[in-house]
């Protein structure tokens, strides 16, 4: 009967129906889960006027950012300041696809023909047809993955998809025609620069414990257990690579501490001082997104995606993400948005704990602290995993128990090694005076030529 | 300043732990936790939800208003007969700071008095609520309530004259006596 269905509207049209509309309401409902925790974190009730408990305040912001003037002021770049917001949106809903929400569904289907046989768009059938015995009728088993796009370059197509999110707020800065916005611009653009570089070799950790690069095999590798009770999650054996791609994805999303782009204090509203109306609302509503889709990206390949033990993923131990009921599938997505709430959660309550980082500071960190340290992680991974041979399963190379304590203790000694290099890395000087010719810290230069 | 009073502070060593900015920020990430804590457990509730719920109608001990010094709107006391106990000496308007109090006095028509208020007015907008004026009375006649919403359309009409003053004798006399 489903299986049916699912001839005539495949599964990820659904997936993408239902995430799509899911991820726009969740946008604005995170607005006020933010105001929420805000106010909680210092000592107060938050929005509580608009419907119970201040329920329906998303729902007062978005009519008056649509009913607001869309004033544009007269020397902006048209066309890019149109197109910023709508690069946002399209970046993130993009990236969206190859995120594995349920695993893979397995039905049968009754054909009745062999010549005959249709299949859901986008499954695989497993194995050949069989005859019922009823005439020419026959069964086909086929896969299929509950994922709009299952891409078997998934991790690759994420990394190149959300770094384009920069060039929204960049033409935001650019064609605003305002100095802060450029500044703004210019500001996150480095920085993307920056945390890119250690983002991606955190990611590459990961991909080269099992040789894949499609998020649902690296999520289904997950999804199995260590000496019988440990879920063989990511982030119990790289902690350091888990932090280190939390603390980017703090970057990416230009979130507080990171959010220089649009530090009030100093540049107004950062890339988004000249947007009004709806256009606010996109881009706004696109790092809301984007959050969400980070947060999901970590949590496949650090949080063993939809994986919870004892309540998914327990259908087939040597295939974990292959399922024959819907209910799973269903369950699957519902665990995977949780913990995405989680990670989100945490993402919130950074920004409320700690303040924004100065412009070198931020660079400090990214170059001289996430980028070793990953960089030694990834390198040690590697010669881990070179010298302990590994035979694949279904393609995937999984990780045992004991190489995950040896992974572990590898996260450990490059803490300790970098905490004993720390002592003796050459202090930076932030306040140094720059020799500039016709700097008026120039000594070369008599003073009476500077007036 | 000499040379002596000068104290050179030397900047605080980071230890290893503050270098490494993580420990330091799961403490502080730990901080606003205990914070989120206290708003959302259950008797958590610390903050007064104003047009629902006010002051006055709370205990004293759990942040409630302790009428009898507050610093609200001003009356004009009356005594016994309804006359008003001003007996226009001007030391409220003297120890006004803000300068506040108007009034213009004229001869008194009871014996008891040589000169009572012809007007008082209090203009409201330049009052900070100090309590000198009420400090000051020697008739106890000046007094400040504890009325906190004071609301008007235009200037004009935030000035108190002294029908007006009388008026909120008669409204909060009988929770707050003189």
């Amino acid at each position: 009967m489903i299986d049916k269905f699912f001839t005539i509207v495949p599964p990820w049209l659904i997936v993408l129906l239902v995430i799509f509309n899911v991820l726009l309401g969740a946008a604005a409902y995170l607005i006020l889960l933010e105001r929420k925790i805000a106010s909680w974190t210092q000592d107060r009730i938050g929005p509580n006027r608009v419907g119970p408990a201040g329920l329906l305040q998303p729902l007062a912001d978005g009519i008056k950012m649509f009913v607001k003037e869309d004033f544009r002021s007269k020397n902006t770049d048209k066309f890019m300041f149109t197109i910023a917001p709508i690069i946002m949106m399209l970046v993130v809903f993009t990236a969206m696809a190859v995120i594995p929400w349920g695993g893979v569904y397995q039905g049968t289907l009754t054909h009745e023909s062999p010549d005959a046989i249709s299949i859901p768009h986008g499954a695989t059938l497993v194995g050949d047809p069989e005859p019922t015995g009823n005439g020419t009728e026959v069964v086909s088993t086929y896969r299929v993955p509950f994922q709009v796009f299952d891409a078997n370059i998934g991790v690759l197509f994420l990394i190149a998809v959300l770094a384009l999110a920069v060039y929204a707020v960049v033409f935001a800065g650019w064609a605003s025609n305002n100095k802060y916005s450029f500044l703004g611009g210019i500001r996150a653009a480095a920085q993307m620069v920056s945390y890119e570089v250690p983002m991606g070799l955190s990611i590459i950790t990961v991909v080269l414990m099992f040789g894949t690069l499609s998020l649902n095999e690296i999520t289904e590798a997950q999804a199995r257990y260590w000496f019988g009770f440990i879920p063989a999650w990511n982030i119990f054996c790289q902690p350091l690579a888990f932090i280190m791609f939390l603390i980017c994805l703090h970057a990416e999303a230009n979130r507080a501490p990171f959010d220089l782009a649009e530090a009030e204090q100093e540049l107004v509203g950062g890339y988004h001082t000249e947007y009004s109306s709806m256009r606010l609302g996109l881009l706004l509503m696109g790092e809301y997104v984007g959050m969400v889709i980070t947060s999901a990206v970590l949590v496949a390949l650090f949080l063993g995606g939809w994986h919870f033990p004892g309540l998914t993923g327990n259908v087939d131990p040597a295939n974990p993400s292959v399922t024959t009921s819907l209910l799973e599938i269903v369950l699957r997505i519902v665990v995977y948005l949780v913990k995405i709430l989680v990670i989100i959660g945490v993402f919130m309550w950074v920004r409320w704990t700690l303040p924004r980082f100065r412009y070198d500071q931020l660079m400090n960190m990214a170059w001289r602290g996430l980028i070793p340290i990953s960089l030694f992680g990834m390198v040690g991974t590697a010669v881990v995993i070179y010298f302990w041979n590994r035979e694949p399963v279904d393609g995937v190379l999984l990780i045992s128990g004991t190489q995950a304590i040896a992974l572990l203790a590898l996260n450990v000694i490059a803490l300790v090694v970098f905490a004993v290099a720390a002592k003796m890395l050459p202090k930076a000087n932030p306040n140094r005076k720059l020799q500039v010719p016709g700097s008026r810290f120039n000594p070369t230069q008599p003073a009476t030529q500077l007036d | 300043m000499k040379q002596e009073d000068i104290i050179l502070v030397e900047e605080p060593q980071l230890t290893l732990s503050d270098g490494f900015y993580l420990p330091q920020v799961f403490i502080g990430l730990g901080t606003t936790m205990k914070h989120m804590w206290k708003t959302i457990r259950p008797s958590g509730d610390i903050v007064v939800q104003y047009p629902e719920e006010r002051r006055e109608d709370r205990p004293v001990d759990e942040g409630g208003m302790l009428r009898p010094t507050y610093r609200g709107v001003h009356r004009l006391n009356k005594d016994m007969e309804g006359r008003p106990n001003c007996v226009a000496c001007f030391m409220c308007s003297t120890a006004c700071p803000a300068k506040c109090i108007h009034i213009e006095a004229g001869e008194s028509p009871w014996p008891d008095r040589e000169k009572y208020p012809v007007k008082f007015d209090i203009d409201e907008l330049r009052c900070i609520y100090c309590g000198m004026c009420e400090e000051a009375c020697p008739c106890d006649a000046i007094e400040l309530t504890s009325i906190y919403k004071l609301v008007g359309t235009s200037r004009q009409e935030m000035i108190l004259d002294k029908e007006k003053l009388l008026e909120i004798y008669d409204q909060t006399i009988d929770h707050e006596p003189m």
